[in-house]
């Protein structure tokens, strides 16, 4: 695997500006990130920090005012980077008047897929997202949901190596949410690189290696996951088939020997795992 | 090419789903063939005023259809977000703008020809009309009015029962439809018809389409930068205003276009004014396709 990252963006800044060039709002001051080859990083931040600025830079939609952005070593706007990109828009911006079929086709044409194996890779897309039943349906019809699994599926109809994905659970029931944070696993495990988005932390948390918050424009955090959120200075047990008395039991004694206070609770099964399990599956 | 071709598809399909296009298509392919049943004086042709109802009807109703489309695929996609999908791929900007604009063009080249043939079978219902007065029947050709008319509303019907049983798209169907029995309804008026058949409109009637197809360009340019209203106010000013230096360089003067009245009394338009007709169009759409891709490319996407 070369060593040059998939994403890498040095000083990166962008002001935005009215119609007589005065600035209007400073959205991104000065970011720093590296993204390599095969991570899944996850862009956090509150609504106006510059998740989705700096997303548009990275997709040469907008220029930057100052600072470099590089996908795999090449500028955002070449083909040659863009070959090698999908893009999952924070709304999924869809033709109303196509079917899901035609739009996964009409992606296929853009990414430069004709004739058989455009056909046999949106077959597989519309199974793998879940809508071959409503494969000829009129997409302005879909339900919020619906709409973004074809925008999902429409991203990854080329194949790209670097997967930007702007809010990708946006408007998915939890069984939608979990199959698409097994496809970001899955994709992971074949070394596409995810750059993704999300207000739902714990969705985030779930599938993302490595996460960055944006505050105000700047990177307040960066890491590996599980380093920011992991506390080494404290430790957690879990023991299978201890009751309550003998959970205080050992509470007490583990209290007694190193002089500190021992908290304990019972494991709980996350919701979206209690919800699939109640409803079955769902679709 | 696959790029392109997926970029124009999508771009005509777009400009004939759009409710507005089906009603521009049934209203002008409705008003060509009845308005001259209607008419009181024949200006002392009896094919003067179809035809020059049907070249009307293809500069006002082709100007409305031009501009609307253009404004609608272009401007629209890139305030709705659909131009980001695509950009953010392996798009050009360049592609995508001419790809776009030459999709409404086609559209637009569909609503030609069903006004042409449209004008061509009305003007023979009409010089057929004037040999039945002489015999002492009534001015107007009923066979020939009946099947232009009927044949069209029967256009749109097809598409209502296409899509009721066969989820087919209404409005790119009716449009689709109604342009096709616009070839049948004029072999069905030559097949009937005594006089012969002005098939000499048809290149005015293409030159006045190439004027025309100057405002899909122009108004797919001003889109990118501006918001709809003002596009429609500045086509719409544009157009009254192209007589005067130096709009006039810049844009159609619809008078180089409108080569009907040549064919008064049996003439016919030089192949000299033909020709400079195409040519300025010609010129003035790539003019206007070269502003177009500047604007898109220097334009930020948010």
């Amino acid at each position: 695997m070369s060593s040059v990252p998939a994403i890498e963006i040095k000083g990166l800044r962008k002001t935005f500006r009215d119609f007589w060039l005065r600035p209007v709002a400073e959205a991104v001051r000065g970011i720093d990130l590296t993204v390599e080859r095969g991570d899944v990083f996850g862009l956090l931040g509150p609504n106006g920090s510059g998740k989705s600025t700096t997303i548009k830079l990275l997709l040469g939609l907008l220029a930057p005012s100052a600072g470099t952005v590089r996908l795999f070593g090449l500028p955002p706007r070449t083909r040659a980077a863009r070959s090698r990109l999908g893009y999952l828009p924070e709304l999924s911006y869809l033709h109303p008047f196509l079917t899901a079929r035609e739009t996964l086709h009409y992606y296929a044409g853009l990414s430069g897929m004709g004739g058989k194996t455009a056909k046999a890779r949106c077959t597989e897309l519309l199974e793998q997202v879940g809508l071959a039943a409503v494969a000829n349906r009129a997409v302005g019809g879909f339900s919020k949901g619906m709409a973004r699994r074809v925008a999902l599926a429409a991203a990854l109809v080329a194949k790209p190596e670097l997967l930007i994905l702007d809010e990708p659970t946006s408007g998915l029931d939890p069984i939608g949410t979990r199959d698409v944070k097994d496809l970001i696993r899955s994709l992971a495990r074949d070394g596409v690189t995810v750059l993704m988005t999300s207000h739902l932390l714990g969705d985030t948390e779930d599938v993302c290696t490595k996460i960055a918050i944006l505050s105000k424009g700047q990177v307040a955090a960066f890491g590996r996951t599980d380093e920011l959120l992991t506390r080494k200075q404290d430790a957690r047990f879990t023991i299978a088939g201890l009751d309550e008395e003998q959970a205080k039991a050992f509470a007490a004694e583990a209290s007694a020997k190193f002089g500190r206070e021992v908290l304990f609770d019972h494991p709980r099964v996350p919701l979206e795992e209690f919800f699939a399990e109640t409803v079955g599956e769902g679709r | 090419m696959r790029r392109f071709r997926s970029l124009v598809r999508s771009a005509t399909l777009e400009a004939l789903a759009e409710p507005l296009s089906a009603v521009l298509f049934l209203v002008a392919l409705i008003a060509v063939p009845l308005l001259p049943a209607f008419h009181c004086h024949q200006f002392g042709e009896a094919g003067r005023l179809p035809r020059e109802c049907g070249f009307s009807a293809l500069l006002v109703f082709g100007i409305v259809f031009a501009t609307a489309s253009a404004v609608r695929v272009i401007g629209g996609e890139l305030s709705s977000g659909t131009a980001a999908a695509a950009l953010a791929r392996d798009v050009s900007r360049l592609l995508f703008f001419c790809a776009k604009v030459i999709g409404v063009l086609v559209a637009f080249a569909l609503f030609s020809v069903a006004v042409g043939l449209s004008t061509v079978a009305s003007v023979a219902t009409a010089e057929m009309g004037e040999v039945q007065e002489r015999l002492g029947y009534a001015h107007v050709w009923l066979p020939g009015l009946v099947s232009m008319v009927v044949l069209t509303l029967a256009g749109f019907a097809l598409a209502a029962v296409l899509n009721r049983f066969f989820r087919m798209r209404f409005c790119v169907t009716a449009c689709l439809s109604v342009s096709g029995v616009q070839a049948i309804a004029l072999a069905l008026v030559a097949a009937g018809s005594k006089v012969p058949m002005q098939w000499s409109l048809l290149p005015a009637l293409a030159a006045l389409a190439a004027g025309c197809g100057v405002f899909v360009v122009l108004a797919g340019a001003l889109a990118v930068r501006l918001p709809p209203a003002a596009v429609t106010t500045g086509i719409a000013l544009a157009a009254l205003s192209s007589f005067v230096w130096p709009v006039r360089a810049m844009l159609p003067d619809i008078q180089m276009f409108w080569l009907v009245d040549s064919y008064s009394y049996g003439g016919a338009p030089a192949v000299g004014q033909l020709a400079s007709a195409f040519a300025v169009g010609a010129l003035l759409s790539a003019f206007w396709l070269a502003v177009g891709s500047i604007l898109l490319e220097r334009r930020e996407i948010p």
